[in-house]
């Protein structure tokens, strides 16, 4: 304890002396730290919205004109034996006609004059929410479609693809940036705590002839990175906080159906922040003291 | 306390010191004297630790200083106060913090720090000056400050670069009873000087530096 006890003095003093800098400092780390958690809060709410679709996410497969009802019984077995679909809904030709007919409501004019139901049977299928890649969904289909006595599976493939690929590339994003503005704070902090180092430049020689270990030396401007990263960590976490609140809650007011899937902001997020500000803050001050040499 | 066995160093090709031999008895208060540039620098830094030896060896409080580790240096440091020739004082610290700082590093209590470095400063006669900043001071006084921040931490060894270059005849003086006392306490004191009013008469040892060598020992 007592070596933070001197470096706590030295600390406090530089923050209150050298206030602008460190100011500046503590600003842009927040800055930069709120830009990653936006990205990784979008990336969130996109993942929302793909759990959300993935519970309903089904897959139509219609069936021959021809096929016997042994061969429909078989088809039926295989699909629920199959452990990752959870669900197996048999849609007869009659019922496919009778829902569309709901459907249409008054439009069921256009029906007048056929002789026959046009409509397929069909076996409805809901797979399991963790598949939802779209190589598995694919792969998926066409495995089935060679079932004998399918003539077509059908799925939304193109929302999927689509889905997917936002939220891959969110995730990318959130990495590439959060990896970017990372370099950028452990640069900041870097070049803060290296002004300072240069400034006390005398004090360190002047301490090192008088026998001051190199802990002893490094502890003040190590503490003083510590607490810039904490303080641009908190004051992020603050922002993010009040920013996305205020925006959900104008969003939803225009869009009430995005309360549906918009996710709030995970407690997880409020600690790692200011750890990762912190943590970032003090590998950017370790390298600017560098090796201390007598 | 301080042996030179064979002693040369060199900065880039040029030789600084040269078979210096030469040793410092434990309690003993003696003198280093030679021209400037004779080396008299180089070998006060080679007992600190600033530089090392190139050839020969030296030992220092016990520690062999051509094998001693990086982080061996503060710890040998702290047996040895250095009494710098530009003085080395912190001017963004008052007195009381510059002679405690010599005691801050070794993480004393802030209770110690204080009765150490009051008892310190009312013997170099500086205790009104306690909360003054070393540049309202003059060069006598900023040297006793100086004087005080080395003996402060009780060192075994004290070192005196060119202590009273800056001062006159009367200011010299004070110093030098000063470090008489330091020694009188059981300090070894090595005081380097090119300035031979300080050991003449006073009976103590005096090595000569010339031409990077000791050309001889005398009794001053």
């Amino acid at each position: 304890m007592k070596v933070f006890n001197y470096s706590f003095q030295t600390v406090f003093k530089s923050l209150w002396l050298e206030k602008w800098i460190n100011l500046l400092t503590i600003l842009s780390i927040s800055i930069g730290l709120s830009l990653v958690t936006t990205f990784i809060m979008m990336s969130l709410n996109m993942e929302s919205v793909l759990q959300r679709w993935a519970k309903n996410f089904g897959m139509v497969v219609y069936l021959t004109e021809t096929i016997s009802q042994e061969e429909e019984d078989s088809l039926k077995n295989q699909l629920a034996e199959d452990i990752d679909i959870i669900e197996v809904k048999y849609i007869s030709k009659d019922t496919a006609l009778e829902e569309l007919r709901k459907t249409l409501g008054a439009n069921t004019l256009i029906f007048e004059g056929l002789n026959e139901n046009p409509l397929p049977s069909s076996f409805e299928l809901k797979l399991k929410s963790d598949l939802l890649s779209p190589e598995i969904i694919i792969n998926k289909a066409a495995k089935i479609e060679k079932m004998s006595g399918v003539e077509e599976v059908q799925y939304g493939e193109k929302w999927l693809s689509s889905l997917y690929t936002i939220s891959k590339t969110m995730k990318t994003g959130s990495i590439v940036i959060g990896g970017a503005v990372f370099i950028a704070i452990t640069f900041i902090t870097y070049s803060t705590i290296k002004i300072f180092f240069y400034r006390r430049k005398e004090e360190i020689e002047t301490l090192k002839l008088l026998g001051a270990t190199r802990s002893f030396i490094r502890m003040p401007f190590l503490l003083e990175g510590l607490i810039i990263g904490l303080l641009g960590g908190i004051i992020s976490s603050l922002a993010i906080f009040s920013i996305y609140s205020f925006t959900s809650l104008k969003v939803i007011e225009f869009l009430p159906s995005v309360k549906l899937f918009m996710t709030s902001i995970p407690f997880e997020i409020y600690i790692a922040v200011p750890l990762a500000g912190t943590l970032v803050s003090v590998i950017g001050s370790i390298i600017a003291v560098g090796k201390i040499r007598y | 306390m301080i042996e030179f066995s064979n002693v040369t160093k060199y900065y880039d090709k040029d030789v600084v010191l040269k078979d210096v031999t030469f040793s410092i008895e434990k309690g003993e208060l003696a003198y280093i004297t030679g021209p400037s540039g004779a080396g008299k620098t180089t070998l006060l830094k080679l007992i600190y630790c600033a530089e090392v030896p190139d050839k020969g060896q030296l030992v220092v409080a016990g520690s062999d200083v051509n094998k001693i580790k990086q982080k061996e240096i503060p710890y040998l440091r702290r047996k040895v106060g250095i009494v710098f020739q530009d003085f080395r004082l912190l001017f963004n610290k008052t007195v009381y913090e510059n002679v405690a700082l010599a005691l801050r590093i070794h993480y004393m209590p802030s209770k110690e720090i204080k009765d150490d470095v009051t008892a310190v400063l009312k013997e170099v006669q500086l205790s009104h000056k306690a909360n003054i900043y070393p540049q309202h001071l003059s060069g006598g006084e900023q040297q006793r400050v100086v004087i005080a921040r080395a003996m402060v931490s009780k060192p075994t060894v004290l070192l005196a670069d060119e202590p009273t270059g800056n001062l006159d005849a009367d200011t010299s003086k004070t110093i030098i009873n000063l470090f008489r006392e330091i020694n009188a306490r059981g300090t070894t004191v090595l005081i380097a000087t090119h300035n031979h009013d300080l050991f003449h008469g006073t009976g103590r040892r005096v090595f000569f530096l010339k031409d990077n060598q000791i050309e001889k020992e005398t009794i001053g």
